[in-house]
């Protein structure tokens, strides 16, 4: 059994949107404690499945199963619950909130305490605050952003965002984690030292599942992967192996007789 | 002390007034500090305002009894309407919070054994001032207190991005429904706290007038800090009264004018520590450059 050993099994899972399928039909595992790469080209509905599993979108068909829980009738908050956090493709922070306070927000589903205790100011509320700032400032450390804690996020440079935003996806301490093209708009050095937490991450224990372009990375840092092309698998297993794959190739580049006669027509 | 007294008769009432509206606006900032723009407030105040009225005018209940009776009943207001309109997209739950308001004044015209009716009712019992403050500062204590704890920091985060919040563990429904019941809270509060000041009530006390003073003491002030409305509703309720000394006849046009200067030259409001903290940050960067410069120069 390929479930097995898996954290996320999505079976047959399908999206339409108004008749237009941007997921159709998919099956894919991704294995407990590994880095996995979900990968394709433009529009083959990357996003969507990201989406799917942390409940913005719910399923047409098919299931998506995590951990035991079958997650794709649940609300996002109760999905967050189950472990699973997520970035997004373009960085989505708050407005209006320092460094600190997106990583803190992060933290709300450890918080320890209830809304009203903290409300009331009660002495165990006030010490479970102070730890979880700690630990916020742990995670800004982590992705090097310690230094600019106390400075409104929406000042800083696009590539300090999105590491702010990784900082805050782990404030839930969650087992599973969605990147959404985690080193879009950053330098080689910036991707690099990505890459490098990522596998910390992973040393860790925990998984993660990320939306990346960079097919070098994607070599250099998924232990296994999932090609998908108009919402469909289109290869699954060794990144190596599936970049190789002609299928792949063609939907990345194109085919081999279309060029030349691209070629011929100059 | 004379020069007190004498400021004090000819501002007493605005000072007074400042406060109540504050009450209003701190309500209406309740649920807008989580991103729902309602103007339900009127009914929670009519709630307040008509129950703390009868239970003084018909059971002598005094006002320290009648304030936390029209908190409860506001609340309660509070808990009906937001499990009726937390299903609506912001833009329909504010066109349903002005029609509830409509329909509000239209019962509480036509059941005159519960408000009095046409002929409105008589209120035997008045604040003095110095309660009316501590009122306020109490109310003003909670919502410090909300905005130094996970709700606030939770609710900022609804506001911004309700997606994004929910993906982090937060339910928008469930901060959403407590801002509703502080909101009923206080804008009950701010009822009686309206019917003890005018000492007579009618079913027109609750309606556009408060709404108005409501919304754009909030704008005016800001809605991103619990200061911004009670500032607001300060200088909302001040200034035409200040402007009418020099210039008569001035106060609802001065009303309107400083409602269109805030909303083009300061859109967030007076008090928003945005701004602050992006000026913050311009100078930082001013002056990193600065050392940059200079140490270009050195090397020179």
């Amino acid at each position: 059994m390929r479930d097995a050993g898996s954290l996320l099994v999505l079976d047959q899972v399908v999206k339409t949107f108004g008749g237009v399928a941007a997921v159709g039909g998919l099956t894919a595992h991704v294995r407990q404690g590994s880095v996995h790469g979900l990968i394709g080209p433009n529009g083959a509905g990357k996003t969507t499945v990201i989406n799917l599993i942390t409940g913005l979108f719910h399923p047409s068909a098919g299931s998506i199963r995590f951990n035991g829980a079958k997650l794709e009738a649940m609300a996002p908050q109760d999905i967050a619950a189950t472990g699973i956090s997520r970035t997004y493709q373009n960085v989505r922070l708050f407005s209006g909130m320092t460094a600190l306070e997106q990583v803190m927000t992060g933290c709300y589903l450890r918080r320890g305490v209830s809304l009203w205790s903290s409300f009331l100011g009660l002495p165990a509320a006030s010490s479970a605050w102070r730890s979880t700032r700690e630990q916020a400032l742990h995670l800004l450390d982590r992705v090097a952003m310690a230094h600019r804690a106390d400075e409104l996020a929406e000042t800083l440079s696009y590539g300090e965002q999105r590491r702010i935003e990784i900082a805050r996806a782990l404030g839930s301490d969650p087992k599973l984690l969605l990147l959404d093209e985690p080193t879009a708009g950053m330098n080689h050095s910036e991707a690099e030292a990505v890459g490098r937490l990522v596998h910390e991450l992973r040393d860790a224990g925990l998984t993660i599942l990320m939306v990346e372009h960079n097919m070098s990375l994607v070599t250099a840092f998924c232990d296994s992967c999932t090609v998908m092309n108009f919402g469909r698998l289109l290869a699954e297993g060794d990144p190596k192996t599936c970049i190789a794959d002609p299928a792949v190739q063609e939907a990345y580049f194109g085919r081999k007789n279309d060029a030349d006669r691209i070629q011929a027509l100059r | 002390m004379e020069t007190f007294l004498d400021l004090w008769a000819a501002y007493g009432s605005t000072v007074t007034f400042a406060m109540v509206n504050a009450l209003f606006a701190l309500s209406t900032y309740a649920v807008l500090s989580t991103g729902v723009l309602s103007f339900t407030t009127v009914v929670f105040a009519a709630v307040g305002g008509f129950l703390a009225a009868q239970l003084s005018g018909k059971f002598g209940l005094p006002l320290w009894a009648a304030f936390p009776a029209a908190a409860l009943g506001g609340g309660f207001a509070a808990a009906v309407v937001a499990f009726a309109f937390l299903r609506l997209e912001s833009h329909w739950m504010a066109l349903a919070s002005l029609a509830l308001v409509l329909i509000t004044r239209v019962t509480a015209l036509n059941a005159p054994a519960l408000t009095g009716g046409v002929n409105g009712l008589i209120v035997p019992v008045r604040v003095e001032p110095l309660e009316l403050a501590i009122l306020l500062a109490l109310c003003t204590v909670v919502f410090w207190r909300l905005h130094r704890s996970w709700f606030g920091l939770a609710s900022r985060a609804v506001r911004e991005d309700a997606a994004v919040a929910s993906t982090m563990g937060i339910s928008p429904y469930r901060i959403q429904f407590i801002a509703f019941l502080i909101s009923g809270v206080v804008g009950g509060l701010g009822g009686a706290a309206l019917a003890f000041t005018l000492q007579f009530i009618s079913p027109e006390t609750y309606f556009i007038g408060i709404a108005f003073t409501m919304i754009a003491s909030t704008v005016l002030g800001g809605s991103f800090h619990w200061l911004g409305p009670i500032i607001g509703a300060a200088v909302f309720t001040a200034l035409p009264t200040t402007m009418q000394a020099i210039v008569p006849q001035i106060e609802d046009v001065a009303k309107g004018v400083v409602l269109l200067l805030i909303m083009i030259f300061l859109p967030r409001g007076l008090i928003d520590p945005r701004a602050w903290g992006l000026k913050k940050a311009a100078k930082l960067r001013e002056e990193t450059e600065a050392k940059r410069a200079a140490e270009r120069d050195a090397h020179a």
